[in-house]
C-alpha cells in the first residue's frame, strides 16, 4: 500500500520533470537545472548526514572538487568534458576518504567543526590560487560542453536532460543502497553505533564507505554545475553553501528521498520565486527555518520506519 | 625579536576577544549540548547597538570616560534580553527534538539576526568613531602597546576571573555545573534547570556583547555579516580548549589569537583561516575532545 503510493508519487515527479523544460522559459529552465543539480548534492549529503548519521557540514568541498576537476582539466589541459567525469568522481572519492579517515571517530559536533574546517581550507586554496591553476577569486571561465557521438550538450535543454539522467542514476544508487546490506548497516550505525559495533558491524568501514560514496556523487554533480554555468568560482563551493546543503537535509527530512527533494525546493527554489523581495528574503527565510524545526523537528517529510526493520515485524 | 613581541601583544588582544565570545558558546554547549550558531551574529549585533548608543551619548557633552562604561552596560543589557528571547523562541521548543533540528534552528536564528542588521543599518560597513578611546600608544623598546589594547586585555581578564569565581565558588555556579553534568539529576536535586539555562544565555550574551564592542572599537569597521567570521573563530577556540569547559574556552581563545597573530606576522594573512583550521584538525586528531576536554568514551 505504502509502496504503491511511493511509486505513484515517484512517477508523477518524474513525469513533471520530463515535461518541465517544454513549458518553462529560459530563466526557469536554468532554475530547474540547478534544482536538479542541488538535489543530487543534497541526496549525496544525505548519505553521510542522514543515513550514516555523521555531522558533515563541509559537503560543498566535494561538489567543488568535482567542478574544479572538470574546469581545470578542460580549460588548462584541453581534456574533453566527458573524459574529465571519471576524474571528477574518483578525486572527491579519494580525498573524501583520506580526509575522513583520521577524524571519523570524532564525536558529532567535533566532526561537524572539522568538516567546516576542511571546507574553509579548500575555499582559501581556491581563492589564493594554489599552483596557479584555480583562477583565484574569479574562478575559471569558458568550460566546454560535453560531447557524445558528436552530439553537443550545448543548449540549456540538453544540459537539463543530462542532469535529469544523473538524478535518475542517483535515485537508482540510493534505492540500491537502501535495500542492501550496507544500507541496513548504516541504519543501525545511525540508531546506535555502540550496539552496531557489538553485533559485529565494522563501523569504521561503513562510515568511510558512506563518506566516499557521498563525496563521489557530489563530485559528479560538480561536473554538471561546471557544464551548466561554463564557469566555476570559489563562492559556489564556500562554507555557506555547505550550510545550505546541511539545512536542506535536516529541514526536508533525513534519509527520505521525497524529503530531500522537498527540502531542496523549499531552500533553493522558493527564494528564487520570491526574488522580488530580495532584501528581506533571507530574514523571512530564517524565521521560516526556525518555525519549520519547531513544528516538524524531524523534517517536513521524514523517512518513516520504526526502530525494528520491517521484515522482522509480523503483520 | 620586536616583531615577535608586537605579535604577542596583538595576539593576546585578539585572543581575549575570542575568549570572551567563546565563553558564550561553551557555556550554552555545556548545559544544552547545542552549538548556538546565532551567538556570532549576536556579537555582531552588539557592535551595531553599541555604536547607536555611543552616537546618542556623544552628541550630548558628556566626557568619554563616562560614556564608554554606559555604552557597555546598555549594550550588554539589550543583548542579554535578545539572547533570552532567542532561547525562548528558537531553542526551548526543541529541547527534546533531534539535536540537528536545534542546530538548524540556531542557523535560522543567526540568519534572522544577520539580515535584520542588514535591513536596519544597510549592507555597507559602519565606522566606529576614532576618538572614543584616546589614541594613546606606549613605546616599549620598539614594541607599541595601545590604550585600547590595554583596556581589552585588563577588562577581559577581570571578566574571566569573575566568571571563573562565580561558577566555581557560588551556589548558583554549582547549580550551573550540576546542570552541565546531568540535567535530570540536577532537576531531582531541586535545581530549576530552565532558570539556569536562561541565566547561561544572559551571561553568555553579555560577555559576547563586550566582545562585539571590543571588535568595533579595536578594528573600527563593522559589517553586517561579520558575525560568521568572528563567531566561527570563537567557536573554534571553544572547541580547541574543549567545549563545555570554561577555562578551556579562555585558553583556546588566547591560543587561537596568538596563533593567528603569528601566522599573520610571519607567514601570510591570506592563509590565516586555513592555518586556523589546520591547527584545529591537528589538535583534534591527538586530543579528540580538545586540550582541556574530558576524556570520555561517548557515542555520537
Amino acid at each position: 500500500m505504502n509502496d504503491k503510493k511511493t511509486l505513484v508519487g515517484f512517477l508523477v515527479f518524474v513525469a513533471f520533470l520530463l515535461i518541465f523544460p517544454f513549458i518553462a522559459n529560459s530563466r526557469w529552465l536554468a532554475v530547474g537545472t540547478t534544482f536538479i543539480i542541488y538535489s543530487i548534492v543534497a541526496l549525496s549529503q544525505d548519505i553521510v548526514l542522514g543515513r550514516a548519521g555523521m555531522f558533515d557540514m563541509g559537503h560543498a568541498l566535494f561538489f567543488g572538487l568535482g567542478a574544479y576537476s572538470t574546469a581545470i582539466l578542460n580549460t588548462v589541459f584541453n581534456v574533453p568534458v566527458l573524459w574529465t567525469i571519471p576524474v571528477a568522481i574518483v578525486l572527491p572519492l579519494i580525498v573524501g576518504i583520506l580526509l575522513a579517515a583520521p577524524i571519523i571517530h570524532l564525536r558529532g559536533d567535533y566532526l561537524l567543526v572539522t568538516t567546516i574546517g576542511f571546507n574553509i581550507v579548500f575555499e582559501q586554496v581556491l581563492k589564493n590560487n594554489l599552483f596557479g591553476i584555480t583562477g583565484g577569486p574569479n574562478g575559471i571561465f569558458g568550460i566546454g560542453a560535453p560531447e557524445i557521438f558528436s552530439f553537443q550538450f550545448f543548449s540549456q535543454q540538453s544540459i537539463y536532460f543530462l542532469s535529469f539522467f544523473v538524478l535518475m542514476l542517483t535515485f537508482f544508487i540510493i534505492r540500491n543502497l537502501e535495500t542492501s546490506k550496507i544500507g541496513r548497516a548504516l541504519h543501525y550505525l545511525n540508531e546506535d553505533s555502540l550496539a552496531a559495533e557489538c553485533v559485529g558491524i565494522n563501523t569504521r568501514f561503513y562510515r568511510l564507505y558512506s563518506f566516499g560514496l557521498g563525496a563521489a556523487l557530489a563530485g559528479l554533480a560538480g561536473v554538471l554545475f561546471a557544464v551548466q554555468y561554463a564557469a566555476v568560482s570559489p563562492e559556489a563551493f564556500s562554507f555557506i553553501q555547505s550550510v545550505l546543503f546541511f539545512t536542506i537535509v535536516i529541514v526536508g527530512g533525513p534519509s527520505s528521498i521525497p524529503g530531500i527533494l522537498l527540502g531542496t525546493f523549499v531552500m533553493f527554489v522558493l527564494p528564487e520565486i520570491f526574488r522580488q523581495f530580495a532584501t528581506a528574503r533571507y530574514f523571512v527565510f530564517g524565521i521560516a527555518m526556525i518555525l519549520t524545526m519547531i513544528l516538524r523537528p524531524r523534517g517536513i517529510w521524514p523517512a518513516k520506519f520504526g526502530r525494528i526493520p520491517k521484515y522482522m515485524v509480523k503483520d | 625579536m620586536e616583531i615577535f613581541f608586537q605579535q604577542l601583544i596583538n595576539g593576546l588582544t585578539i585572543g581575549s576577544i575570542y575568549a570572551l565570545v567563546a565563553l558564550g558558546y561553551t557555556m550554552v554547549y555545556g548545559v544544552m549540548k547545542l552549538i548556538n550558531f546565532a551567538h556570532g551574529d549576536l556579537v555582531a549585533l552588539s557592535a551595531y547597538i553599541g555604536l547607536v548608543v555611543m552616537m546618542q551619548l556623544t552628541g550630548a557633552s558628556v566626557p568619554n570616560y563616562i560614556v564608554i562604561p554606559i555604552v557597555f552596560i546598555i549594550t550588554a543589557i539589550v543583548i542579554a534580553i535578545i539572547g533570552v528571547i532567542l532561547e525562548r523562541i528558537a531553542y526551548r521548543p526543541l529541547r527534546s527534538a533531534p539535536r540537528l533540528s536545534a542546530v538548524v534552528s540556531a542557523l535560522g536564528a543567526g540568519m534572522v539576526i544577520q539580515n535584520g542588521i542588514m535591513l536596519i543599518w544597510g549592507p555597507r560597513p559602519k565606522i566606529y568613531p576614532a576618538d572614543v578611546v584616546p589614541n594613546i600608544y606606549w613605546n616599549i623598546g620598539g614594541v607599541s602597546l595601545g590604550l585600547m589594547q590595554l583596556i581589552i586585555l585588563v577588562l577581559s581578564l577581570v571578566l574571566m576571573v569573575v566568571l571563573y569565581l562565580f561558577v566555581n565558588k557560588t551556589k548558583i555556579g554549582t547549580a550551573i555545573r550540576a546542570s552541565a553534568i546531568d540535567q535530570l539529576a540536577a532537576k531531582l536535586m531541586g535545581i530549576n534547570v530552565n532558570k539556569i539555562i536562561v541565566l547561561i544565555f544572559i551571561i553568555g550574551s553579555s560577555l559576547g556583547s563586550v566582545g562585539g564592542l571590543f571588535i568595533g572599537m579595536y578594528y573600527k569597521g563593522i559589517y553586517f555579516n561579520m558575525g560568521w567570521i568572528y563567531g566561527l573563530n570563537a567557536f573554534v577556540a571553544a572547541i580547541i580548549g574543549g567545549i563545555g569547559n570554561i577555562p578551556g574556552a579562555m585558553l583556546g581563545g588566547m591560543l587561537l589569537g596568538l596563533f593567528n597573530a603569528f601566522i599573520a606576522g610571519y607567514v601570510s594573512s591570506t592563509w590565516a583561516d586555513a592555518f586556523t583550521y589546520i591547527l584545529l584538525i591537528i589538535i583534534l586528531i591527538f586530543r579528540p575532545t580538545g586540550i582541556l576536554g574530558e576524556r570520555v568514551a561517548e557515542k555520537v
